[in-house]
Order: structure tokens, then C-alpha cells, then sequence
């Protein structure tokens, strides 16, 4: 009886040191939340509190002195162009690559692979002389096609993986209905990927949207700035004005967090898939 | 089955077109520039073979960055892994708090590691920052977070490593659950305590997530870019930068494309370097059942 009791009461107490843990390592996002929601002078004289006079002022502010609307067009336009580029050529390329036994196959893996260990860092100021001579340097496609050269690896990494495991039984009774190898891939293929494409967008939205060493360089500010970029060069005009400031931080993650409450799950297992290149 | 050729180089060319340009040329400009005096914008630049390096290893900025950068990524590989270890199998129970604790690690990884600083910088505050509001209230002296360029180095680790914990907890709590259950209720039986059966069975079986972790954690420590950018801007007086930030800089600022390439490269070999090291360590130590 006791060892029952004793055993209950340990793991009352676990859960309890679980939750105040839980708490205290979301107090951060608490501070901005509830900040986000101050005015300037409440701030200062109860930064811990709850807002007692909750106001709106500072987003309608900080939505029109940073012109978030724009900065979320830009950064969406950038991740999901990116995304499904990165999607499209990795897939059909990996299915290739993967399918023919073939020495030239091989050696396409390999050198595909090439780049996984490459930080995107080691590549930017090579390729902004490369942008620049296509053309290309401070145009929303030239990060585009950044992004395409940066992550080819590892989306070709994953869906490798994964199409190993569809059975080449089914590219053969295709194959013997009469189609093509195009045909075959996005019709038969293709749609049985959902799950590997499923990681694939989620760990590239999440860098590309989050980036920031790349686009500030790449994008700078003649066709507008992604979100991390504009939200960085606005508050370095605010400096202290917290509220502020706070009101931009809410605005740049809200997309990003919502996403992620509607799919936790898969936002672990696709980052967590996609941790070999990190 | 016969292969229609043509489709087959339909659906690989634009994707290895597009990394051919975008990755391994710029890959091999990097190597070619970090032999040259190229200011990024004049068309003549000259071979001038191994100065930048051994201007590199003379150069008190990049012993500096070097020592930032490795302090950064000591104290987030620490964290990540030794609290990453600890809190995946403390957690590993089904319960709501258990999870609800899982979740909540996780959710700072979603964000931009620019919203990360600056809330961060607001917390950190000397006058008026929350740490030092608490502090306050139990009659503690603030405490200056940005007295010393090491103290601010610590702190920003600190920081990294709240901002990235979740994913490795993620990863260590999926390994953790490949461990038959079998295995530690025969221990059990057998009277081994909670920490023989951590030591003895749990650890070394989570060697494939500690070699996965650990090399994560080394190659995102040595390319810190974001949060020191934002905390400090690698201030005061360069003092904070780390190799990142310094090659930027140098190609940015200095227009010293060749001297950054450099840098770069260093920085690139070094994470090669530690993760086959780390490799071939861990590989080592992984136990089959």
C-alpha cells in the first residue's frame, strides 16, 4: 500500500516540477506577449504584470511605421516560391537519381551530397558575384534561386530516402499501362511523397521564412524586406521603445507559431528529419 | 522496363542546373578567392597564394572571433546535450504534464532567432530588464550582463541554447523511445537503481541520438551568426564577434572578399573536421542489442 501511495505522490510531484518547468521556460514569450499589449509607461513601471490597461496602439504602430503587410508579402512570396521550387526539383531529381542503377546515377548522388555539410554562409559572397552577374543581386529570384542551390541537398537527402522505401513494382505496372516516365513520376510517385514533402515544407518554410544573414544581403532593401530584415532594420529606429518593439516581435512570429500550434506534430518529426543538416 | 532518356534528363537537369550555379560554383569561388586580393568590386585581382591565411593566423580579430566562437559553442553544446539527455528521460512519461513540458521546449524553435534576441536583450537589460526587476525584489545589486566581453558571451550562449533546445530534446526523446522496455524491467528485477540503469543501459543506448545531437550542436555553434548580430553587433570593439560575423564584416564592410573567403574557409574546414571526428568517436561507442 505505502509503496503505492509513495509511487503516486513521486509521480504527482514529477508532474508538478514538469509543469513549473514548462513555465518558467515560456516566461520569455510571456514577457513579449503581455509587453506587446503595454503602453510605454506601463512597461516601465510593471514589466511583469499582466497589462492592466491592455491597449492595441503599439501593432496599429508598429503595422504601419513597419509596413508589416508588406514585409509579410515579401516573405511569403520568398518562402513559398522557394518552397515549392525546392520541392519540384528535388523530387524528380531524386527519383532519377534513385530508380536507374546506373553508374552516372551514382555518381549524381554523391555529388548531390555534396553540399550538405556546406553552411549557407560559405556560398553567400561567391554568389552574390554570381547574382550579380546574372542579373539577379537584390531581386526576390536571385534568393530564390540561392535557396535552390543552398537546400538541393537536403531535400534530395530526404526524398532519396524515402522513395527507396515505394516498391519498383509500381513504376512497372505504370510502366506496362503505357506511361511515361514523366507520366509515371507525377502521377504514381509524386503523390505517394505526401509525408516526405509534408517535412520537406515545413523545415525549409521554417529556415527560409526565419532567415536572416541571407536575405539582408542578397534582398537588401531595393524590392523590399523579408520580414526577419524589416523588423530588424525597424527597431534598430526605435532602440528602447519596447512596446514597440514588442509589438513587431508578435507580428514577425504570429504566422509561424500559429502553424505550428495547428501542426505540432508534424513540425517534430519534420524537423527532426531534417536534422542532418541543421 | 526501358527508360525513356529523355525524361529522365528532363527531371534531373533543372534541379542540378540550379545547385551546379548556386552551390558548387560559389563552393569553388570561395577556395579560388581565399587565394586572392579580390575587393569584391574591382575587376583586377591578383594570385597572392597563402597570405591570407598566414595573415589569418597573425591576425588578433580572428583569434578573438576563434575564442567567441568556441566559448558559444562549449556552452550550447553542454546545454543541448547534457540538459537535453536529463530533461528526455525525466520527461519520458505519459502524462499531460510531461508533454505540456515537451511542447513548451519546443516552441521557442519555431521563431526567428531574430525575434529570440531581442526579446532577450529586453530581459537581459542592465535598468529595468526583467532578470534584474526579479532580482530587485529580493534586495539582489543588478547584475550587469554586459560588464565583460566573456559574461556577454555567456549570456548569449544561454540564450542560443533556450532558443534551440527544443529540437534536440525532440530527437533525444525519439531515441530514447527505441529502447525496448523489456531491457529495463529486466534491470529492475535484477536490483539495479534508477542511476545504474541510467549509466548502464539508458546512455549507452542513446548513442546514435548523442552523435547525431553532438554534431548538430558543433556545426550550429561554430556558424553563430544571428543572435550575436542583434545582441551586440559583435561590439563593444569586435570584441563579441564570432568567425561568422567577422568574415561577413571583412566582405561587407572592408570589401575584403579574399580576406573574408579566407575566414570562411576556415570556419567550413573546422566544422568538416569536428563533425569526422565526432563521427567516428561515437560510432565507436554505439552499443547493438
Amino acid at each position: 500500500m505505502s509503496v503505492k501511495r509513495n509511487r503516486l505522490l513521486r509521480t504527482g510531484l514529477g508532474n508538478c516540477l514538469a509543469v513549473l518547468f514548462a513555465l518558467i521556460y515560456l516566461f520569455p514569450l510571456y514577457i513579449a506577449v503581455s509587453n506587446s499589449f503595454k503602453s510605454y509607461g506601463d512597461i516601465l513601471k510593471s514589466p511583469l504584470a499582466l497589462p492592466t490597461r491592455p491597449t492595441l496602439d503599439n501593432f496599429v504602430e508598429a503595422f504601419h511605421a513597419s509596413n508589416i503587410a508588406s514585409l509579410y508579402a515579401t516573405s511569403l512570396l520568398i518562402t513559398v516560391s522557394s518552397v515549392a521550387l525546392l520541392i519540384l526539383i528535388s523530387s524528380c531529381a531524386a527519383y532519377v537519381i534513385i530508380r536507374r542503377n546506373n553508374k552516372i546515377c551514382k555518381f549524381l548522388y554523391a555529388y548531390a551530397l555534396i553540399g550538405i555539410m556546406v553552411p549557407p554562409v560559405v556560398t553567400l559572397v561567391p554568389s552574390i558575384k554570381t547574382l550579380s552577374m546574372l542579373h539577379l543581386m537584390y531581386k526576390p529570384t536571385g534568393l530564390l534561386m540561392f535557396y535552390g542551390g543552398a537546400y538541393f541537398s537536403t531535400t534530395i537527402f530526404l526524398y532519396t530516402g524515402f522513395i527507396n522505401s515505394i516498391p519498383v513494382s509500381l513504376d512497372e505496372s505504370a510502366y506496362i499501362d503505357g506511361a511515361s516516365t514523366i507520366g509515371i513520376f507525377f502521377k504514381i510517385i509524386f503523390p505517394l511523397l505526401k509525408p516526405c514533402t509534408a517535412t520537406a515544407v515545413i523545415l525549409m518554410g521554417m529556415w527560409i521564412w526565419n532567415d536572416f544573414l541571407n536575405p539582408m544581403y542578397i534582398l537588401g532593401s531595393t524590392s523590399g524586406r523579408t520580414i526577419t530584415t524589416g523588423i530588424y532594420n525597424a527597431i534598430g529606429a526605435y532602440t528602447s521603445q519596447w512596446n514597440l518593439v514588442f509589438a513587431n516581435v508578435i507580428l514577425a512570429s504570429f504566422p509561424i507559431v500559429v502553424l505550428y500550434l495547428c501542426m505540432q506534430k508534424q513540425f517534430m518529426s519534420g524537423l527532426t528529419a531534417g536534422a542532418v543538416k541543421g | 522496363m526501358k527508360h525513356n532518356k529523355l525524361h529522365d534528363f528532363l527531371l534531373v537537369a533543372p534541379g542540378y542546373l540550379i545547385y551546379t550555379i548556386f552551390m558548387i560554383i560559389p563552393l569553388g569561388m570561395c577556395f579560388f578567392y581565399s587565394f586572392t586580393n579580390w575587393d569584391g568590386i574591382s575587376k583586377n585581382y591578383k594570385m597572392i597564394g597563402l597570405k591570407n591565411f598566414l595573415r589569418l593566423f597573425a591576425d588578433a580579430d580572428f583569434y578573438n572571433a576563434l575564442k567567441v566562437t568556441l566559448i558559444i559553442t562549449v556552452i550550447t553544446v553542454l546545454i543541448y546535450n547534457v540538459l537535453g539527455v536529463l530533461l528526455a528521460v525525466l520527461l519520458n512519461r505519459k502524462s499531460r504534464a510531461c508533454a505540456f513540458a515537451k511542447s513548451a521546449v519546443f516552441v521557442p524553435t519555431v521563431l526567428s532567432s531574430v525575434v529570440v534576441a531581442f526579446i532577450w536583450s529586453y530581459i537581459m537589460q542592465t535598468d529595468g530588464g526583467v532578470i534584474n526587476t526579479v532580482l530587485g525584489v529580493f534586495g539582489i545589486a543588478p547584475y550587469d550582463f554586459y560588464a565583460t566581453p566573456l559574461r556577454t558571451i555567456v549570456m548569449i550562449s544561454v540564450i542560443i541554447a533556450w532558443n534551440g533546445l527544443g529540437l534536440f530534446l525532440v530527437i533525444y526523446v525519439a531515441t530514447l523511445n527505441t529502447i525496448p522496455t523489456e531491457l529495463m524491467e529486466a534491470a529492475e528485477v535484477d536490483g539495479a537503481s534508477g542511476v545504474q540503469r541510467f549509466f548502464k543501459i539508458t546512455l549507452p543506448l542513446m548513442m546514435p541520438g548523442i552523435t547525431i545531437n553532438s554534431i548538430l550542436s558543433m556545426a550550429g555553434g561554430l556558424k553563430q551568426y544571428d543572435h550575436v548580430k542583434v545582441i551586440t553587433g559583435g561590439g563593444p570593439g569586435g570584441a563579441t564577434q564570432t568567425i561568422t560575423l567577422l568574415s561577413v564584416e571583412k566582405a561587407f564592410e572592408y570589401n575584403r572578399r579574399g580576406y573574408s573567403s579566407a575566414i570562411i574557409l576556415v570556419l567550413f574546414v573546422m566544422i568538416v573536421i569536428v563533425s569526422a571526428i565526432q563521427l567516428s568517436i561515437t560510432k565507436r561507442r554505439e552499443v547493438k542489442y
